[in-house]
């Protein structure tokens, strides 16, 4: 441990070097005692609830997922067998991750490398800070409203379907631009984050070589903070696979994708669809379609592709902790 | 903010490549707080006839708010002259309980477990505990109102509330497991982890040597955390606080379903009863309206209410980034 | 960076100029309650056979709403749960089928009939113990399940049970039909207002008869049955858009569309009853 006294380095001990007292509990204070078994009941209760969560949704899903549930359409239908499976939720799903991911994405690492690296003159830099950090904060159902308001004005018509001049306002391409809005601070923070770990002397060493300030960036300080960059896209995927309320107000209702016109591809944007989370919203014993199985096969999918989401911010996650920037 | 340290050879600054590079930069950031800006004065203007209509009033109580909202969006269906009259309290007293209280609890509880995390959790346990947080942290909100139906509600009328307390209160509401404590506990559960994550990343980042001062004056290692740790890290705790109330205050679907959906303002007089009664929260009412959208006024008074969950968000950011001023001296980020 | 930032937005104007394509067959937009989703969406892969082609695509937001998408153009056609309003000023509004509300409660209530005044007594909070139906072998306070403001079964109450009297807060109001379902299923004490697709005995409640008349087919067809009613189509009263037209008959009329409605759990009004020999 050395004996650092400069605290205003980013510092992120590469592996958190804990009090090594071995001093037993029983020997403190009734109060302390208390305060750590609390601490033990309570992270062992989430442990639980989780697990119970999970396995309640493991046990209920995984009876009904079967193979051709994922390479079928929903169709309409009053029984389990009429109804299909969940290709279109599922080729929904993804749709809003590539145009979410594919607004969200560039324009958040550019925000987040203008903030970092450029970020004058500062007063600028201070409004976009707190314009990133209201939209992290601002309920989903806002944007959701927003877009239907902006999307049905006749000049934003290509977006979604119209007919004799009305715009309907609700596409995939609707819902993905909203969903970008949800996934960008998010992308914003962890880059900007990495950015940020990065010391000062890996940029003058690259300066010193003679590249400029852009390619520093985009050759070395990117690269090296590639495990946030991750990070942040990762999370950022999960916040809109998880999308309920941007999805049921901005995608139509309809559980078959329905394009908007025969252009292949740009029509099926321009049209409506549903998501895995609109599928279990609408197929759930609560839903207008209800048909339990579908939904709990359907949820089953959900949380698998939210657990291997995780498992892959772990890793890289853990990834990045190695190769923390050592002093 | 830039790094101060570091500013490029004068001769670099003034390549073209550079220059561009941080114009087409700039010109993403401006585009897109023009965007958010927009944002906000759209809807501040779409909300502000219902504003303009009630004055102060729309923030106060006064006849049954889930009977405005159907006088509001049948008065333009029926072709009467456009009724506004909207006093809100009821879902406003809704949103801060349901928030507040999801907060407080999951503030202990995230404070805990994430001193737990860091200090004093094994490694295996530590191990499975992050990733599993996460994954809490994670889990979509549709899924979580579902096993909020179908498992908290029912638990929660079958276990908790009796006849007696049914008859206390049967001429103004129904106890039926549909309630603000279904709403705090299943929505604690989803921001919980949020907080957790926060606090774990300050409690790490607080410099080991001040706690090993403490340590080495022979005090134990809970309260040395206690103490010196947890105080240290209080620009964390504020910072993850702001996260998950924003969080609350703008979860949706779950709870619409766990609620009760009554515009029903639960009275702390009640005694216990209280958590078991019902409630709408702002974010809840939206959604239910939502599909009156095509009625004038009902749109104007939606909006509204939208631009009371923006304009909170926007409080609650400058609150959060305030409360992360003081942490920057010390290198803590949350 | 900007290398690649160029080419999507080559991609995105190539895309741009794809659009004007030119449309033969036209699509077809319905509006309509969310409820009504999942049987329009089966009458039209029904249709599909009839009409191979136009698209017909379904806009679910409310039934109030969907009347009024018809007279901005917003769609072509709306399918109403409620008669004509004042609002509707150049719609036409035509039969389509039969369907029914249904009172249901928990199977753990013994009662199995109940007068429509008593329906309404309960949702107006006059009655609240379970003890004033001594058939319903309990002694619990009642717990009513109904709607939010905004559906179309919620309008329908109101007025066909309650005769426009405001529903008491103490019922709790959900946000769909399945919703009321999964409650009472799971609350002994409950009752609430369920469509007649949602009170099948699967979904873990019971129908009650009204004034003694069971909910049937045929009780709902010759109207006996006290919350027998109509489904609309809507369409403009000038210039309707023609395959909408012929779709509207189709749904009306034909043996087809009778079967899907049956399955849907509604109840044709004016379907053949045979398959019609001419293809």
């Amino acid at each position: 441990m050395s004996a650092g006294t400069e605290f205003d380095a980013p510092t992120r001990p590469v592996a958190p070097a804990r009090t090594s007292a071995r001093d037993s509990s029983a020997s403190w204070r009734l109060t302390d005692r208390i305060g750590l078994a609390l601490a033990w009941t309570l992270g062992v209760g989430f442990l639980l609830v989780t697990g119970g969560i999970v396995l309640y949704l493991m046990i209920q899903g995984v009876r009904f997922v079967k193979p051709e549930l994922f390479v079928t359409s929903p169709s309409a239908g009053f029984s389990e067998s009429e109804t299909g499976g969940f290709l279109d939720p599922l080729i929904g799903t993804f749709a809003m991750v590539v145009i979410g991911m594919s607004i969200a994405f560039p324009l958040g690492l550019g925000i987040a490398v203008w903030l970092s690296e450029y970020g004058n003159p500062s007063w600028a830099a201070r409004i976009t800070e707190s314009v990133i950090e209201m939209l992290a904060g601002t309920p989903s159902i806002v944007f959701a409203l927003f877009g239907m308001l902006l999307f049905q004005s006749p000049i934003l018509g290509f977006f979604s379907q119209s007919m004799d001049g009305v715009v309907y306002g609700r596409s995939f391409l609707v819902a993905g631009i909203m969903l970008s809005f949800i996934a960008l601070p998010l992308i914003v923070a962890n880059v900007r984050e990495g950015l940020q770990a990065i010391p000062g002397h890996v940029r003058e060493a690259s300066y010193a070589v003679g590249k400029t300030k852009i390619a520093t960036t985009r050759r070395v300080l990117l690269p090296a903070a590639r495990p946030s960059v991750m990070t942040g896209a990762m999370l950022g995927v999960g916040r809109i696979i998880g999308d309920t309320a941007v999805i049921i107000l901005l995608l139509g209702a309809t559980l078959k994708m329905v394009p908007a016109n025969h252009t292949p591809i740009l029509g099926a944007l321009q049209g409506t669809g549903s998501t895995l989370t609109s599928f279990v919203y609408q197929n759930a014993p609560t839903g207008e379609a209800n048909q339990p199985e579908k939904a709990f096969a359907a949820a089953f999918v959900l949380l698998s592709l939210v657990l291997i989401l995780n498992v892959a911010v772990n890793i890289t996650v853990r990834r990045g902790r190695k190769m923390a920037w050592g002093s | 903010m830039a790094h101060p340290s570091v500013d490029p050879l004068a001769a670099d600054r003034g390549s073209n490549g550079d220059r561009r590079a941080e114009r087409l930069l700039g010109a993403l950031v401006a585009i897109t707080v023009a965007l958010v800006l927009a944002m906000i004065v759209f809807v501040l203007r779409e909300g502000w006839p219902s504003f303009a209509h009630n004055g102060w009033s729309w923030f106060g109580g006064g006849g049954n708010v889930d009977r405005q909202t159907e006088a509001i969006f049948t008065s333009a269906n029926f072709n009467r002259s456009w009724v506004y009259e909207f006093h809100a309290w009821p879902i406003i007293w809704g949103t801060l309980l349901v928030a507040g209280l999801a907060v407080a609890v999951s503030f202990v509880a995230a404070l805990f477990v994430a001193v737990f995390v860091v200090e004093f959790a094994p490694d295996w346990m530590r191990f499975i505990l992050e990733p599993v947080i996460r994954l809490l942290a994670s889990i979509p909100s549709v899924i979580m109102g579902l096993l909020g139906v179908l498992l908290v509600v029912p638990f929660i009328n079958d276990v908790l509330i009796d006849d007696e307390a049914r008859r206390s209160v049967k001429y103004i509401v129904s106890l039926n497991g549909y309630s603000l404590l279904s709403g705090v506990f299943v929505l604690s559960l989803m921001v919980a982890p949020l907080m957790v994550a926060v606090f774990v990343d300050g409690l790490r980042s607080v410099p080991r040597n001040w706690l090993e001062g403490s340590l080495g004056l022979g005090i134990n290692r809970w309260r040395t955390f206690w103490k010196i740790g947890v105080r240290t890290a209080r620009p964390a705790l504020v910072a993850g606080t702001v996260l998950a109330t924003a969080r609350a205050l703008g979860e949706v679907v779950m709870l619409a379903m766990v609620c009760g959906g009554v515009g029903f303002a639960p009275n702390p007089k009640d005694g216990l009863i209280f958590f078991l009664e019902p409630t709408k929260p702002i974010a809840a009412a939206i959604l239910q309206s939502a599909e009156e959208l095509t009625s004038p006024p009902m749109r104007d008074t939606i909006f509204a209410m939208a631009s009371i969950l923006l304009l909170s968000s926007l409080a609650l950011s400058l609150a959060g980034w305030a409360a992360k001023q003081p942490m920057k001296k010390y290198g803590v980020r949350a | 960076m900007t290398k690649k930032t160029t080419g999507l937005a080559a991609a995105t104007v190539v895309a741009l100029a794809a659009v004007p394509a030119t449309t033969q067959a036209a699509t077809i937009v319905g509006s309509g309650s969310s409820a009504s989703t999942p049987y329009v969406e089966a009458l039209y892969a029904a249709y599909k056979k009839v009409d191979k082609k136009n698209t017909f695509t379904f806009n679910a937001n409310n039934g109030n709403a969907g009347a009024k998408d018809v007279q901005e153009g917003r769609s072509a056609f709306a399918i109403q749960t409620r008669p004509p309003q004042p609002s509707d000023s150049g719609l036409r509004y035509s039969k389509l089928f039969l369907d029914a509300l249904t009172i249901s409660v928990n199977p753990a209530n013994k009662l199995d009939n109940l007068p429509v005044k008593s329906v309404k007594d309960i949702f107006t909070a006059t009655q609240t113990e379970w003890s004033a139906f001594p058939e319903s072998g309990l002694t619990s306070p009642i717990q009513p399940f109904g709607r939010v403001a905004t559906a179309g079964l919620f309008t329908y109450f109101t007025s066909a049970v309650l005769e426009g009297a405001p529903t008491a807060s103490s019922v709790t109001p959900v946000d769909k039909d399945g919703e009321v379902a999964v409650a009472v299923s799971k609350n002994p004490n409950a009752i609430g207002y369920v469509g007649l697709a949602n009170s099948k005995p699967a979904s873990g409640v019971k129908r009650l008869k009204l004034n003694g008349i069971e909910a049937t087919p045929a009780t709902i067809k010759n109207l006996k049955y006290p919350l027998s009613r109509y489904a609309w189509i809507v369409l403009p009263a000038n210039s309707p858009n023609k395959a909408a037209t012929k779709f509207a008959d189709w749904v009306r009329s034909s043996y087809e569309a009778g079967v899907v409605l049956k399955k849907a759990g509604a109840v044709p009004a004016f379907n053949a009853t045979k398959k019609s020999k001419k293809k």
